[in-house]
C-alpha cells in the first residue's frame, strides 16, 4: 500500500514537472499546416486530389497566378513559348540552368519523359486527359494502338521542347499549368516503383522537397535553397495529419498549426467568429460554382418552363447567409468569377415563388408533381442544402423528396444518366470555360453527368468552341453557351460561389489566397514573423 | 499444463479462419464499387477497368477468399489501395504506437483502479466510497470522444492535443483510454475484496491481533485480486483494439487511425487487414487470460 502511494506521488511529481514545458512555444521558421488524411501519393499523375505536394515540390512548364486580380498564365520552367499560326505547334523555351533537388540538370528530355509516363497505359495514371486526344499520338499510345510513345512531344535541344497538337486547343496552356502537368526527373524516376510513396526518390524542381513522410502523422517539406526562382523565406512546411475537426481547432489555438483551412473543418467557422478570431480570417473568391442540376430526361423536368419556375422558387441569398455566413456571392451564370468568359452582367435569376406557382399552373401542374433530389449519403452539408432546396420546391407545390445514395451508387447511377436532379459543386481545375461547360454539357459528358442536355445548336457550339483559336470569338461562344444552359434552356440553377476561408496565425505573412477551386495551394511566397 | 495450452492454441485456428471468412464476406456485400469511389469526379472507364483487374475485383468470391488465405499464411495481407503500400508493413509501422498507448492506459487504469477499489472496500459505505464509486461509474459510462473533448479543452494550454512526437503527447490519450478501464477495475476490486473480507480466515487473522493494514495486504488482497488479474489480461487486448476513437481524436498514427482512414477511403485490403489483426489480438488476449487463470487457479485445468 505504501509503495503504491509513493509510486502515485512520484508519478504526480513527474507530471507536474513535465507539464509546464509540454506545449513549447514553437517559434521556428517552419510553416505548420494540417490535413485530414495522408496524401494519396507523391506522384501527382496518380492522384486527383492531393495537390499540396505537386504545387510546392514540382514545377510545370507554365503556371497560373493571379495578376491584377485576374488569373493568368505566367512562365514556369519555360521562360517563353511560341504558338504557330495554325495553333497546332507550341514551342517552349526552357529556363537555363534549372536543377532537380538531387542536383540532376533539368532538360527538355525530362518533359518528353513526363508526358510519355503520363500516357503509358501500364501506369494507370488518373490525369491523362491533360494530353489525351490533344497532343499527337497521346491517345493512340494510351489506348494501346501504338507503342511509339507520344509522337507529338519532342526535345528540339536541351532547352527547347515542342508539342504538336491534333487540333487547336485554346485551353492547352491552362491545362499544362494544372498540378498534373508537374515535370518529373527521368534520371531519378524512370523504372522506380516506389516513386509515389518514398520521399528518398522523389525529386522535383520546386521550392520545397519532400524529405519525410511519417504515415498518419506528418509530411515534411524542406526548403530547396537552390530553387531557380530564389530560395523560399521559410525553412520548410510540416503537414500534420489530423482527422478530428475539434482537435484541429485546438492545435490552432495552441499555436501548433499556423494556417486553419476551413475547407477541412467547416464546422469550426462559427467558433472562430464567436471567439475573437474574426480579424485573423482571410478570404478570397473560389473559382467554383455551387449548383442545382436538373436531369432533363425526367418528366416533367423535360419542360423548360417547369425548370424556369423551379429556378425562381429558390431564395439563394438566404441559403448562402444561413449556411455560410454570407461568405460568397450569388451567381447568375454557370462560369464563376475568376474564370475566363465569366459574365458579370448576366441577367439575375429572381426569387419569385408566386410567379413560379403561376408558371407551373400555366404548364398544367397546378397540383404540383413528384420530384426526387439525389444526394450522396456521406455529406452532411449536401444533405442540409438539398433539404432546404426541397422545402423551397415544396413551397411552390412540388412534391419534392430527398433520396440519399451511397457514394458508389451515386456515381454509378449518374454515369448512366439516371441520377435524379442534384445539388453539388464544381471547382476549376484550370482557368478555362471548357473546364465548366464541356465537363457538364458537351455531348460526350452530358449523359454521364445526368444532365441529358439536348439542344443540338448549343451542343454543336460547345464542340466548336473547343477548337476556336480566336480568343474573342471563343469568349463570345462560351458566354452564349453559358446563357443558354442557365437562362434560355434553364438546365442548371447556379446558386453561388463561396469564398476560400482561412484563419491565419499572426506570424504568417504574404499569404495569398489562390485563384483556383482546390483546397491545396503553393506556400512559396510566405514569410514567418518572429 | 503444456497439453492444456496446446489445446487452447489449436482451438483458435478454426476461430481465426471463421473470422477471416466473416470479415471477407461482410466487406464484399457492402454495396458499391470501390473503384468508382476512388475515382470520384474524375471517372475514366479505362482506368476503372484497369484498376478493377489489378485489384482482382472481377474474380469470383471464393477464388478471392482462397488467394487471400494463402497470401495471409505467407504474411501478405495485400496492398492498400489508397496508400499503395503492403498492408502488413502499414500495420507493423502503426502497431508500436497502439501498443505504447494501450500499455500506458492499462498501467494508468491499474494504478488508479486498484487503490481506489481497496479504499472503497475498506471504507465501505463512507463518503469516500460513494464518491469514488460514483466517479468510476461515470468513467465506465462516458463515451470516449466526449471525455477526450473535455480533457483537450481543459488542458489545451499545457498539454499537446494531438500527435505523439514527444512523450507528453501520450498523457491525455492515456487518461482518456484508461479512464473507463480504471472505473471497471475499481469496481471489480471493491466487490471482490468485500467478498473476501467476509471469509473466516480474515476473521482469524484479525483475531490473531494483526493490524487492519496487514490483514488487507497480507491476506485479503492476494485472493481478491485473482479475478482482477485475469480481467487485466483481457483488458490489454481490448485496449489495443479499442483505441480507434482515441487514436483518431488525438491524431496518433496507430492501427485504429489506419482503420478509420481505411473506412473513409473504402480501402478494403487495409480494412480487412486491420480488422483481422485486431481479432488476432483479442484471441491472443483471451488465450493469455485463460493460461494465467489456470496458472493461478489449478482447478480450472481439470474442467
Amino acid at each position: 500500500m505504501k509503495r503504491i502511494i509513493s509510486m502515485l506521488a512520484a508519478l504526480a511529481l513527474v507530471l507536474a514537472l513535465a507539464v509546464p514545458c509540454a506545449v513549447a512555444e514553437e517559434k521556428d521558421n517552419w510553416l505548420h499546416i494540417f490535413y485530414t488524411d495522408d496524401p494519396e501519393s507523391l506522384d501527382v499523375q496518380a492522384t486527383t486530389d492531393s495537390y499540396t505536394i505537386p504545387l510546392n515540390c514540382f514545377d510545370r512548364l507554365v503556371e497560373t497566378d493571379t495578376v491584377d486580380g485576374e488569373p493568368q498564365v505566367i512562365p514556369g520552367l519555360a521562360d517563353s513559348w511560341d504558338i504557330s499560326d495554325d495553333g497546332l505547334t507550341y514551342t517552349f523555351h526552357l529556363h537555363p540552368g534549372v536543377t532537380f533537388q538531387n542536383g540532376d540538370p533539368f532538360t527538355a528530355d525530362d518533359v518528353v519523359y513526363t508526358v510519355n509516363r503520363m500516357m503509358d497505359p501500364v501506369n494507370l495514371t488518373k490525369n491523362y486527359d491533360l494530353y489525351y486526344g490533344i497532343v499527337e499520338g497521346a491517345a493512340e499510345y494510351r489506348d494501346g494502338e501504338s507503342d511509339a510513345g507520344v509522337t507529338g512531344v519532342t526535345a528540339i535541344d536541351d532547352e527547347t521542347v515542342e508539342f504538336k497538337l491534333v487540333t487547336p486547343c485554346a485551353s492547352f496552356l491552362s491545362r499544362l499549368a494544372t498540378p498534373g502537368g508537374a515535370v518529373y526527373n527521368r534520371e531519378s524516376t524512370e523504372g522506380v516503383e516506389d516513386f509515389g510513396v518514398n520521399p528518398a526518390v522523389c525529386f522535383g524542381t520546386g521550392p520545397f522537397q519532400v524529405t519525410e513522410w511519417e504515415l498518419g502523422s506528418t509530411v515534411t517539406l524542406t526548403a530547396n535553397k537552390d530553387y531557380f526562382k530564389g530560395a523560399p523565406a521559410i525553412d520548410g512546411i510540416v503537414m500534420h495529419i489530423v482527422s478530428d475537426a475539434d482537435t484541429q481547432r485546438m492545435m490552432f489555438e495552441q499555436g501548433t498549426v499556423d494556417v486553419f483551412n476551413f475547407d477541412y473543418a467547416e464546422s469550426q467557422l462559427q467558433w472562430f467568429l464567436d471567439n475573437g478570431y474574426a480579424d485573423q480570417i482571410v478570404s478570397g473568391t473560389r473559382a467554383g460554382t455551387y449548383y442545382f442540376m436538373f436531369n432533363t430526361a425526367i418528366e416533367p423536368l423535360d419542360n423548360v418552363n417547369v425548370r424556369k419556375a423551379l429556378q425562381m422558387a429558390v431564395d439563394r441569398q438566404t441559403i448562402l447567409d444561413q449556411m455560410y455566413g454570407g461568405e460568397g456571392a450569388l451567381l447568375s451564370s454557370f462560369i464563376p468569377a475568376g474564370i475566363l468568359s465569366h459574365n458579370p452582367d448576366a441577367e439575375p435569376i429572381p426569387y419569385d415563388p408566386e410567379q413560379a406557382k403561376q408558371i407551373l399552373a400555366d404548364e398544367g401542374y397546378a397540383d404540383g408533381f413528384d420530384m426526387e433530389l439525389a444526394v450522396m449519403a456521406d455529406s452532411k452539408t449536401s444533405l442540409d442544402i438539398s433539404t432546404i432546396l426541397c422545402s423551397y420546391f415544396q413551397a411552390v407545390g412540388v412534391r419534392a423528396t430527398v433520396t440519399q445514395y451511397d457514394e458508389s451508387s451515386y456515381y454509378d447511377i449518374r454515369r448512366d444518366g439516371q441520377l435524379p436532379s442534384y445539388y453539388n459543386s464544381w471547382s476549376a481545375d484550370y482557368n478555362d470555360p471548357d473546364n465548366f461547360l464541356d465537363t457538364f454539357f458537351a455531348r460526350h459528358n452530358t449523359v454521364g453527368r445526368s444532365v441529358n442536355y439536348s439542344n443540338e445548336e448549343i451542343l454543336d457550339l460547345i464542340d466548336a468552341a473547343g477548337l476556336m483559336t480566336d480568343a474573342d470569338e471563343r469568349l463570345a461562344a462560351y458566354q452564349k453557351i453559358d446563357n443558354a444552359v442557365v437562362h434560355e434552356d434553364a438546365v442548371v440553377l447556379p446558386l453561388y460561389q463561396r469564398n476560400h476561408l482561412f484563419c491565419l496565425s499572426p506570424r504568417v505573412q504574404g499569404f495569398k489566397v489562390s485563384w483556383n477551386g482546390w483546397s491545396d495551394m503553393s506556400f512559396y511566397g510566405i514569410t514567418l514573423a518572429d | 499444463m503444456v497439453k492444456h495450452i496446446a489445446k487452447r492454441i489449436l482451438v483458435t485456428i478454426p476461430v481465426l479462419l471463421g473470422i477471416v471468412l466473416l470479415i471477407f464476406f461482410m466487406l464484399q456485400v457492402v454495396p458499391g464499387d470501390p473503384v468508382t469511389v476512388m475515382m470520384k469526379e474524375h471517372l475514366k472507364e479505362d482506368v476503372v477497368e484497369g484498376l478493377r483487374q489489378s485489384m482482382h475485383l472481377d474474380d469470383p468470391f471464393f477464388v478471392r477468399y482462397y488467394h487471400y488465405i494463402l497470401d495471409m499464411l505467407h504474411g501478405d495481407l495485400g496492398t492498400s489501395w489508397k496508400l499503395s503500400r503492403p498492408v502488413t508493413g502499414l500495420i507493423a509501422g502503426a502497431f508500436p504506437y497502439t501498443l505504447r498507448l494501450a500499455v500506458a492506459a492499462a498501467l494508468f487504469s491499474w494504478i488508479m483502479g486498484i487503490p481506489v477499489g481497496i479504499i472503497s472496500a475498506v471504507k465501505k459505505n463512507s463518503l469516500i466510497d460513494h464518491l469514488s464509486m460514483g466517479v468510476s461509474l461515470f468513467g465506465v459510462s462516458m463515451p470516449v470522444f466526449w471525455v477526450a473533448l473535455i480533457l483537450q479543452n481543459t488542458f489545451k494550454n499545457v498539454l499537446p492535443v494531438s500527435g505523439v512526437k514527444s512523450w507528453t503527447g501520450y498523457i491525455l490519450p492515456t487518461i482518456v483510454l484508461g479512464w473507463s478501464s480504471a472505473g471497471r477495475i475499481a469496481r471489480l476490486t471493491r466487490s471482490n475484496l468485500l467478498e473476501v473480507l467476509r471469509n473466516d480466515y480474515i476473521r482469524t487473522a484479525r483475531s490473531k491481533g494483526l493490524s487492519p493494514l496487514k490483514v488487507i495486504t497480507r491476506h485479503a488482497l492476494k485472493n481478491a485480486l485473482i479475478p482482477v488479474i485475469t480481467v487485466m489480461a483481457i483488458q490489454i487486448s481490448s485496449l489495443l483494439s479499442g483505441a480507434v476513437i482515441t487514436e483518431s481524436v488525438f491524431a496518433i498514427p496507430g492501427v485504429g487511425s489506419l482503420a478509420v482512414s481505411a473506412i473513409n477511403n473504402r480501402d478494403m485490403p487495409l480494412l480487412q487487414g486491420t480488422v483481422i489483426f485486431t481479432a488476432l489480438l483479442i484471441i491472443a488476449g483471451n488465450l493469455v487470460a485463460d493460461i494465467l487463470y489456470s496458472v493461478i487457479d489449478p482447478r480450472i485445468r481439470v474442467d
